[in-house]
C-alpha cells in the first residue's frame, strides 16, 4: 500500500474495477462499456478501473457504487465475525481487499469514507492478532511439521487473507524463524 | 544493491550481538597483558588472579583461547532470573531488564557455559522469560493504532523480533484511518 | 537483594552481594580488583551509558539511526574521519608489532586483540556507509531537486547521488522515453491522482525510538502529546520523532 510512482503492487491494485455510472454521452468510447456501441451514451452502467475511474469522477462524468466487497453484506459479516470471512474470495487470489477499500475510501464523500474506514480498521485490527500467531507457529514448526493443531478453522482463515495480510503473515514467519536460528545457533567459530 | 533487501527494514540478530559486545564484562584473565589502548578505550592490565573489566568481545577471544574466565553479570543467575520470571507471569507489564540481555546471555553461555553456575537451568529459565514476555508483545499488537505505542522495558532482541510486521502493520493502519483532518 | 531498586543494574559488580558462597564463580567475583589502570571506563556494565559517549559509541548509534530511519540523515563526516584515522594507526601498530622478531606471547594477543577490533569497527564503518548509499541511490532524484538535503551529505555522497541520477535518466531515456513523444519524457512529473515520480522518503514509516534523556513532548498522528522520560520505548511515526532523534535525544533501535 506504499505511495512510490514506480510501486508494482500500487499499480496492479488500481487495475480493481468499480462499477461506473455515466453521466454524460462520450463519443467514439464504447468500447470501454465492452460493447459494440460505438458511444456511451448517458445512464450506461460499466466496470471502470479505478486509475480511469479518477478522472471521471473528478470531472463529474461519470457517479459510482462502492463495489460489493465494501458493502452491507460484507460489512455485517466482519460485525459478527472479522476471522471469518474470507477477504481473498472478495478480491481475487493475491487481491488486495485493504488497498481496493482505500482507494475506494479516497474517491467517496466525507461521510461514506468515514464509514468505510471504519470497517477496513476494524475488519484489520479483528483479523491482525490470527494471521501474527499462525504465521509465528508456522515458524515453530519448522521444515518437519505441517500437521500440528492446524484446524479446518484456522487453515479456512490462513486461505482467506488478502494479499496485505500474506504479506504480514510471511514477515512475522521470517522473523520468527530468524530468531529461532540465533537461539538454537552456537557458532563459536564465528567468534 | 548497496544494502541487500534483508538489511532494508532490521537488523540481523548478529548485528545485535556484535552491538551488545562493545559493553564491559568482567574477567579473570589467565595471561598477562599491560595496559593497551583500543578504538574504544584503554584496557588493562591483565594481571591474574585480579579481575578486570573489558569488552564482552574481548573477553570472547580471550576464553575461547582458554586465556580468561568471564564473571557473569549479576543478573545472569538462577536468583535473579526465578524473581523476574515470577514477576513477569505475574505482573502485566515487561519487567524490568537489561536492554541488550538476550544478546548479552546468549554470547556467555555459548563462550563461557563453563563459568556460569547452573546454566542450563538458566538457559530454561532465559527461554520461559522470553516466552512470557512474547505474549505481552501479542498483547502490545492487539493495542497497536496509528499513532503511538509506548512499549517499555522492551528489550533490544525482542524489539527487533517484532520490528517487520508491528511497522508494517501500523503503516497499514495510517493508511486506513483518517483523521478528523487534525492540520 | 532489592531488585525494585532503580539503581539495581547500575551496582551490578558490587563485591560479595550475592547469598551462595564457595563456588567457583562466587570467588571469581569476589577475587581482588585490579585498580591500578585508573583510566578503565568505569561504567556499569549492561546499562545505559552515563557518561560521554565515545566516538565508536556514537558511530554506532549513527548507524543504528540510519538504518531504521526511512530518511537519509545529517553525514557525520567528522567522527568517521576521526574513527578512520583512529583504524589506520592502530594498523599500523600492529604492523609494527609484527615485524618485530622479539614480540612475545603476550605481545601476540595484543596484536589479534588490536586486529580484532580493527575489523569490529571497519564492519560498522561499511555497514554505515553502504546504508546511506543505498538511500542516495533510491532517492537520487530527490537529492539532486533539493539542495537542503545536498547540505547533509558529504560531497563525494552528493557526487554519487548526481552521477546515479544521471545514470538512471540516461537509462530510462535511451530505453523507453525517447520513443514516447516528448511532453511524456520528463521523470519529474507531478500530475494528479498519481503520486509523484520523484521517490521521496516516507516520513511516515513507523520505528522503535528510545529515549536517551528525558524528552521534550512531540505531538502524536491522533492529536495528544507523548511526554517521553530518559529510557522510555515507544513505536510512532518517524515524524514524530525526527527533531529528537537529531539533536540526539533519543535513538532508534
Amino acid at each position: 500500500m506504499d505511495n512510490d510512482y514506480f510501486s508494482i503492487d500500487a499499480i496492479l491494485a488500481e487495475n480493481q474495477k468499480i462499477q461506473c455510472t455515466f453521466k454524460v454521452d462520450i463519443p467514439d468510447m464504447g468500447h470501454l462499456a465492452g460493447g459494440s456501441d460505438r458511444d456511451i451514451k448517458s445512464l450506461t452502467k460499466a466496470p471502470i478501473p479505478i486509475w480511469l475511474a479518477y478522472i471521471m469522477l473528478f470531472s463529474d462524468w461519470a457517479d459510482f457504487t462502492i463495489p460489493s466487497p465494501f458493502g452491507t453484506r460484507v460489512r455485517n459479516a466482519l460485525k459478527a465475525e472479522p476471522r471469518s470471512v474470507k477477504l481473498s474470495n472478495l478480491v481475487g487470489a493475491g487481491g488486495l481487499w485493504y488497498g481496493f477499500g482505500k482507494m475506494v475510501m479516497d474517491i467517496l464523500s466525507e461521510e461514506q469514507a468515514n464509514g468505510i474506514s471504519e470497517m477496513l480498521t476494524k475488519a484489520f485490527k479483528g483479523r491482525l492478532l490470527e494471521v501474527i500467531d499462525q504465521a509465528q507457529h508456522f515458524a515453530a514448526l519448522g521444515p518437519a511439521g505441517g500437521g500440528g493443531p492446524s484446524t479446518d478453522t484456522a487453515q479456512s482463515f490462513r486461505e482467506g487473507l488478502d494479499g496485505t495480510e500474506r504479506e504480514l503473515f510471511a514477515l512475522a514467519q521470517e522473523s520468527a524463524k530468524r530468531m529461532k536460528r540465533w537461539h538454537e545457533g552456537n557458532d563459536k567459530a564465528r567468534r | 544493491m548497496a544494502l541487500p533487501q534483508s538489511l532494508r527494514t532490521s537488523v540481523t540478530p548478529l548485528e545485535l550481538e556484535l552491538i551488545a559486545s562493545e559493553q564491559l564484562v568482567e574477567i579473570v584473565p589467565l595471561i598477562t597483558m599491560e595496559k593497551t589502548a583500543f578504538i574504544s578505550g584503554a584496557y588493562g592490565p591483565l594481571r591474574p588472579p585480579a579481575k578486570c573489566r573489558i569488552p564482552l568481545w574481548m573477553a570472547t577471544n580471550l576464553k575461547l583461547k582458554k586465556k580468561c574466565h568471564i564473571v557473569p553479570p549479576e543478573w545472569l543467575s538462577v536468583d535473579f532470573l526465578q524473581e523476574r520470571l515470577t514477576r513477569e507471569t505475574s505482573r502485566p507489564e515487561f519487567s524490568k531488564l537489561p536492554f541488550r540481555f538476550a544478546e548479552i546471555a546468549k554470547v556467555i553461555l555459548d563462550v563461557a557455559s563453563d563459568d556460569v553456575q547452573n546454566a542450563d537451568k538458566i538457559k530454561s529459565l532465559l527461554k520461559d522469560l522470553r516466552e512470557a514476555r512474547q505474549a505481552k508483545s501479542r498483547d502490545g499488537l492487539q493495542k497497536l493504532d496509528h499513532s503511538e505505542l509506548s512499549l517499555p522495558n522492551l528489550c533490544s532482541m525482542e524489539i527487533n523480533e517484532i520490528r517487520p510486521f508491528f511497522i508494517q502493520s501500523m503503516g497499514i493502519l495510517t493508511q486506513l484511518v483518517r483523521e478528523p483532518s487534525a492540520e | 537483594m532489592d531488585v525494585d531498586d532503580d539503581d539495581f543494574f547500575t551496582n551490578l559488580d558490587r563485591p560479595g552481594g550475592a547469598a551462595n558462597n564457595n563456588t567457583f564463580q562466587e570467588r571469581l567475583r569476589r577475587a581482588s580488583r585490579d585498580d591500578d589502570g585508573a583510566e578503565i571506563p568505569d561504567a556499569p556494565p549492561f546499562m545505559f551509558e552515563e557518561e560521554e559517549e565515545t566516538p565508536l559509541q556514537q558511530l554506532i548509534r549513527h548507524w543504528m539511526n540510519e538504518r531504521h530511519s526511512p530518511d537519509i540523515l545529517p553525514n557525520e563526516g567528522e567522527l568517521l574521519a576521526g574513527l578512520l584515522d583512529h583504524i589506520r594507526s592502530q594498523s599500523e601498530t600492529v604492523q609494527l608489532l609484527r615485524t618485530d622478531p622479539s614480540s612475545s606471547e603476550e605481545e601476540h594477543f595484543r596484536i589479534v586483540l588490536v586486529q580484532t577490533e580493527v575489523e569490529r569497527v571497519k564492519f560498522i564503518v561499511r555497514s554505515y556507509l553502504r546504508t546511506r548509499l543505498f538511500k542516495i541511490e533510491k532517492f537520487a532524484r530527490y537529492i539532486m531537486t533539493n539542495p537542503q538535503v545536498q547540505q547533509q551529505l558529504s560531497e563525494s555522497e552528493v557526487e554519487h547521488a548526481r552521477r546515479f541520477a544521471r545514470l538512471t535518466d540516461q537509462h530510462f531515456y535511451h530505453s523507453v522515453l525517447q520513443s514516447l513523444p516528448e511532453t511524456q519524457q520528463t521523470l519529474d512529473d507531478q500530475p494528479p491522482f498519481v503520486p509523484s515520480m520523484v521517490t521521496e522518503p516516507d516520513k511516515g514509516r513507523a520505528v522503535f525510538v528510545l529515549a536517551r534523556q528525558d524528552c521534550p513532548p512531540v505531538r502524536l498522528p491522533d492529536g495528544t502529546a507523548l511526554d517521553m522520560r530518559k529510557g522510555h520505548i515507544s513505536l510512532t511515526l518517524y515524524s514524530v520523532v525526527e527533531q529528537l532523534v537529531a539533536r540526539g535525544e533519543a535513538e532508534l533501535v
